[in-house]
């Protein structure tokens, strides 16, 4: 007995000290990110380090905005990131909603082909992209960033698997109420998988938020320059810049912690949605 | 308002190309303002025909007429009834206010304060007005039993259609709740179908029940004469609680040989006639135990209920039940010799199960009492 309790507290000890050093690992980067952004740069590159915050920051951020229009990075990224996930939400929804709810010819062949997409890379996909795009004379355009990436495999798997847990009867009973099948779908499954929806958004803001590769092909004015764009072009042939890049990181975070923070509640319950009967 | 009338209704489930026909050619009136209950053991096809009258299931073949429309291809909302199913299906992120009022707000042309006057009105009558800002959630299984009735209610349909709606509450609750149904339909008058598996709940509350079984229709009838009268051995054995004791029989002449020696003499051998075996009913409470009888059987256990006793017995290897007075409490393994009337007799072709012979007395009906035993004294 005594034992088995003393292996049951090496264990916890084990298991808590694993976790802290887990996330100091992971703290420390973002940390020493912050400090960095208030440094100048003479005393960034010194060692040992200075590990506590300075005053610079906002030095830094006046001669990175000097440099080039970063504010407006930070607003295109936003305004970017926010349609996209509205847009995208709701196709994927849907999309699931018809999977996991409605029998239809090819239902399962097309799902699993949707599902495959999944194998193909992105980097596979920037070149006849950008090539379509050209055709249709969208370089250079926030509907080029948005408009290809809108059907997304995982969201579509997401949202399907989890409409599946919506019980026939509730939406038989919407039926019976008059509803049409929009309606079912706008005002009884969508609400009814709301940590879902959460979820999906976070993932889909985060997908768009750190696109980079596809933007960097299509964005040609620097003014339509998201921020992972605006970003690559801080590291300058001549120097690297590392104060005004760390003050940009730091920007670009923020407004991701705010969205986390407002959905982080759902978010967790969405992940852990059908992992328990109720 | 409106009766409803089934004809040769049909419904052949495809799923992988493997045909399963779940309802076989039904055949049904149900009466304006009348509370059917469709009765019969699960997948006899009493929900799918539900389900097909809800316009909620294509129709394979046959035809559905509301008076004298003739529903058929209609959409489930354009049917215009209201139907309670077996776990409620209340909408989990809606106020009890809005899950009653979602329907007339999506098809009523009524104003706002008159969908909230009309949701108000249905709460009250259902004694559910304080919980009207609860999710359902918070809600207790009798009441979202409850707000689910509102739901249909207040749409004021034509025909109700309830899908075992009690069968998840506690026997308590259900038996309150079947009693306030009744008294709801019967202030409403609205057509109604009622689908259960429980046989009690079915004599209880129908006006009328139609007992499935295998997709087919049985009988529809009062719930007396169905109990009374069954068309064959199924609906005879499946209504009344507990089941009609069953045996099979050899016929000589005007005598039935059945298992572990019994025997009995029929003064009128007529519905014999023909048959080589039969099968023998006898309803519990036409059994008497105690009386002197050359048939005997072994108690297997006594179950007292309160107002009556059930005593189990074996006679070979069939199962038989009698209802008796609870004064009489006969011991385990003991051989009591049974009897009954002949009127309350039933005989049943041994293939087809057909009726030969139903109850004739209505005497034969009550329970013995005060029958004068051996084994009263023990215990």
């Amino acid at each position: 007995m005594r034992d088995q309790r003393r292996k049951d507290a090496v264990w916890m000890f084990g298991t808590y000290t694993f976790i802290l050093v887990m996330t100091v690992a992971m703290l420390v980067p973002l940390y020493w990110m912050i400090v960095a952004a208030t440094l100048p740069q003479s005393e960034f590159i010194q060692f040992p380090p200075r590990l506590y915050p300075g005053t610079a920051f906002f030095e830094n951020f006046a001669a990175l905005q000097d440099r080039m229009n970063f504010v407006r990075s930070i607003w295109n990224s936003v305004f970017i990131a926010v349609v996209y996930t509205v847009l995208s939400v709701l196709l994927c929804s849907m999309a699931g909603f018809a999977f996991a709810k409605y029998e239809f010819r090819f239902k399962e062949p097309i799902f699993y082909l949707i599902l495959a997409t999944l194998v193909l890379p992105i980097q596979l996909l920037v070149i006849p992209l950008f090539l379509m795009m050209a055709q249709i004379d969208w370089t250079d355009t926030f509907r080029a960033i948005i408009i290809p990436w809108l059907a997304n495999p995982i969201g579509i798997f997401l949202m399907r698997q989890n409409m599946k847990s919506i019980p026939n009867a509730l939406l038989e009973s919407a039926r019976m109420d008059g509803a049409t099948e929009f309606q079912i779908f706008y005002r009884i499954a969508l609400p009814a998988m709301r940590s879902s929806v959460a979820a999906l958004a976070i993932i889909l803001f985060l997908f768009q938020w750190d696109l980079f590769l596809y933007p960097l092909v299509i964005l040609e004015s620097s003014a339509n320059y998201t921020i992972p764009v605006a970003l690559a072009g801080l590291e300058g042939t001549q120097r690297v810049y590392y104060d005004q890049i760390m003050v940009a990181t730091t920007l670009a975070i923020v407004p991701l912690a705010i969205l986390f923070l407002v959905l982080q509640k759902q978010f967790v319950s969405g992940i852990l949605a059908g992992s328990l009967k109720e | 308002m409106a009766g409803i009338t089934l004809t040769d209704l049909s419904k052949v489930y495809d799923p992988g190309g493997e045909a399963v026909l779940a309802v076989d050619d039904v055949d049904l009136e149900v009466h304006d303002g009348e509370f059917l209950v469709l009765v019969g053991p699960s997948g006899c096809g009493k929900s799918t025909t539900l389900r097909c009258v809800a316009g909620l299931e294509d129709v394979t073949e046959g035809s559905i007429r509301f008076g004298e429309d003739d529903v058929t291809d209609f959409r489930a909302s354009e049917r215009d009834v209201a139907m309670v199913f077996q776990n409620y299906a209340l909408y989990p992120h809606m106020t009890v206010r809005e899950n009653i009022g979602f329907g007339l707000k999506l098809t009523s042309k009524l104003s706002s304060t008159e969908i909230k006057a009309k949701v108000e009105e249905v709460a009250e009558m259902l004694g559910i007005t304080e919980l009207l800002n609860d999710k359902p959630k918070a809600l207790s299984g009798g009441q979202q039993q409850r707000v689910a009735l509102g739901r249909a209610i207040v749409r004021e349909p034509a025909v109700f259609l309830m899908d075992e709606p009690l069968s998840n509450l506690d026997a308590k609750l259900r038996s309150d709740m079947r009693t306030e149904l009744q008294e709801l339909q019967n202030d409403l008058a609205v057509t109604t179908v009622y689908v259960t598996h429980d046989q009690t709940e079915a004599m209880a509350m129908g006006d009328r029940i139609a007992v499935m079984n295998g997709g087919v229709l049985q009988q529809v009838g009062p719930p007396e004469e169905v109990y009374r009268q069954p068309v064959n051995e199924f609906v005879a054995d499946f209504i009344g609680s507990p089941s009609i004791n069953l045996l099979s029989a050899t016929v000589e002449g005007a005598t039935l040989s059945g298992p572990a020696g019994f025997q009995y003499e029929l003064s009128d051998p007529t519905p014999l006639e023909g048959h080589n075996r039969v099968r023998v009913g006898i309803r519990p409470e036409d059994m008497t135990i105690g009386e002197d009888s050359p048939n005997r059987a072994t108690v297997t256990v006594v179950e007292p209920m309160g107002n009556e006793n059930f005593c189990y017995m074996e006679l070979g290897t069939t199962e038989l039940t009698a209802r008796i007075d609870p004064t009489l409490r006969p011991t385990e393994g003991e051989d009591v010799p049974f009897s009954f009337a002949e009127a309350a007799l039933y005989l049943f072709d041994d293939e087809t199960g057909e009726t030969l012979k139903a109850k004739t007395d209505a005497e034969a009906s009550v329970p013995n009492r005060g029958v004068d035993l051996e084994t009263e004294v023990s215990n």
